[in-house]
């Protein structure tokens, strides 16, 4: 253990040379670092736009490719299929440079003009993607509900749709969320991706400071602390959300 | 006899090459009690879903009050004329009691809050229980359930009342008390179909006994005949193992 710590501390601290390392570039206690802090923190907010947005997509878009999964028909089940199966076998950058650079060919050939900018073209990507594998959490979460309760809700009245939305969903929702709030947390890292197509958000900040100030460890260093506060805001959250809906269960 | 209620006629079923129900035929009159009995995987569940269309049928014909109900009737279709009893009870765990009842007749039959509350509580009074209205099923012993779940069966007031084994699952001293509800409406002349094995039960309600073995409907008549004289001996078998414990 001990030799290892020193090792550490020794890569640490340096020895002050341009090969190690040098925080003054983010110190915000001088001018020109403060003003570096700055810049690399205001990517922060079109990062949790992007996943934010893509997130809220990704779920929608998810539970309706789910439900055509549960259903008794075969062609259903074969729609969510193939849906599943081709857009997981996707490469996120490979789709985002589709999405970014091909779909809007694909609009102008059918006439229509349909520009699509980074912001946007980052969002549709992650939410198409992340919709694979949301639907998927929804087909094992509605499934794990036991069939007496559809067969229950269907003998006093429900409709398979009201069946969902009354019965089966809530209590699908405490197995749901959980996988659900991993995925979120992937939104959040895989947006860094956006950065390619010219999106300003946190990677991209980082990016164009490193080009200008020759320094990549403790810029990087830093994006990577911005990344894991936000994750760690989101998992706790998200444990809150856990606990009430825990609690809710229990009581009253 | 009195207007049928319910109709099967040479219903047969399969679950892939197994024949689950052979020519299944029987005839319920408005107001009847009628109870099934037989040994375990005879077909007893199956007819009962096949009533309310938890499952479909190959062959054969089921009627409802004289309307032929084929595959394509859904159970949620029938949920006005028929409501279902079952042996795990079912009821809706993140709702509370009131809501459980109230949920068919709110979404399905469009009552407003108030008179499907008004309802809700009627019945579970009906059952004994007004006073667990606030809690959830959870919190409520196996014989509370199961009277929940009727309760909930009875808000959607409908002409049939189908029971899949109803105190099979339940620890012998609560069995008593949902029994006492289910005589209670069968006193009141309701139509019932009712899969058990609680013979005294059955002694005292049912105006025909029908047992099945092996997908068919072995042996029916009046409980007084059943009891004294069964005629086959496979009924005769079953009835002395079940009577003796
Ligand atoms: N979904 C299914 N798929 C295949 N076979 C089934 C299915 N449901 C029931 N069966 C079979 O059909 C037969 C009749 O089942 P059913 O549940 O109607 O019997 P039962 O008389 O209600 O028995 P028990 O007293 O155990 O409840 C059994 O042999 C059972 O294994
Ligand atoms: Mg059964």
């Amino acid at each position: 253990m001990r030799p290892l710590l020193l090792l550490a501390l020794l890569a640490l601290s340096g020895c002050a040379s341009s090969q190690s390392w040098g925080w003054y570039v983010i110190d915000p206690t001088t001018p020109q670092g403060w003003t570096n802090v700055k810049f690399l923190v205001s990517g922060m907010w079109a990062t949790i736009q992007i996943s934010v947005i893509a997130a809220v997509l990704s779920i929608t878009i998810g539970l309706l490719v789910a439900l055509p999964g549960l259903s008794d028909r075969w062609g259903w089940r074969a729609v969510n299929r193939v849906y599943v199966e081709f857009i997981r076998a996707i490469p996120l950058l490979p789709m985002l440079f589709w999405v970014f650079y091909g779909l809007p060919i694909v609009f102008r050939s059918m006439g229509v003009n349909i520009p699509i900018d980074p912001f946007w073209g980052a969002i549709i990507t992650l939410a198409i993607s992340d919709s694979a594998f949301t639907a998927e959490i929804y087909r094992a979460g509605i499934q794990s509900i036991a069939r007496g309760q559809s067969e229950a809700a269907a003998t006093v009245g429900l409709s398979r749709w009201q069946a969902m939305r009354y019965v089966i969903l809530p209590q699908a929702i405490r197995r749901i969320l959980p996988p659900l709030a991993n995925q979120f947390i992937y939104i959040v890292k895989m947006s860094a991706f956006a950065s390619v197509i010219g999106m300003q958000e946190l990677t991209r900040r980082a990016n164009e400071l490193v080009v200008t100030e020759y320094r990549p460890l403790e810029i990087y260093t830093l994006l990577i602390l911005e990344y894991l506060v936000l994750v760690l805001i989101i998992s706790a959250g998200v444990r809150w959300l856990e606990r009430r809906m825990g609690a809710d269960e229990r009581g009253r | 006899m009195s207007e049928p209620a319910i109709r099967l006629d040479g219903v047969s079923k399969y679950f892939g090459d197994f024949q689950v129900l052979r020519e299944v035929s029987m005839r319920v009159g408005t107001g009847e009690r009628v109870v099934i009995c037989g040994p375990s995987g005879s077909g007893k569940s199956t007819v009962v879903r096949c009533i309310n269309r938890l499952e479909t049928h190959e062959a054969g014909v089921i009627e409802v009050f004289g309307r032929e109900v084929g595959n394509r009737t859904t159970p949620e279709a029938l949920g006005r004329e028929i409501g279902m009893v079952f042996q795990q009870f079912n009821l809706f765990p993140h709702l509370s009691v009131l809501d459980n009842l109230t949920l068919g007749p709110m979404k399905a039959l469009g009552l407003s809050r108030r008179d499907a509350e008004e309802r809700a509580m009627a019945y579970l009074t009906r059952v004994r229980i007004p006073e667990q209205a606030g809690k959830r099923p959870g919190q409520l012993s196996g014989g509370q359930q199961q009277r929940v779940a009727i309760a909930r069966s009875l808000a959607m007031e409908p002409k049939v009342l189908l029971f899949d084994e109803p105190t099979s699952a339940l620890d012998p001293e609560m069995i008593a008390e949902v029994l006492d509800v289910m005589i209670d409406l069968a006193e009141d002349g309701r139509t019932m179909i009712v899969v058990t094995h609680e013979m005294g039960f059955a002694r005292k309600v049912a105006d025909q006994m029908i047992f099945m073995d092996a997908g068919e409907i072995v042996e029916t008549g009046p409980p007084a005949e059943f009891f004294a004289a069964p005629k086959s001996k496979r009924c005769q078998t079953f009835l002395s193992q079940i009577l003796s414990h």
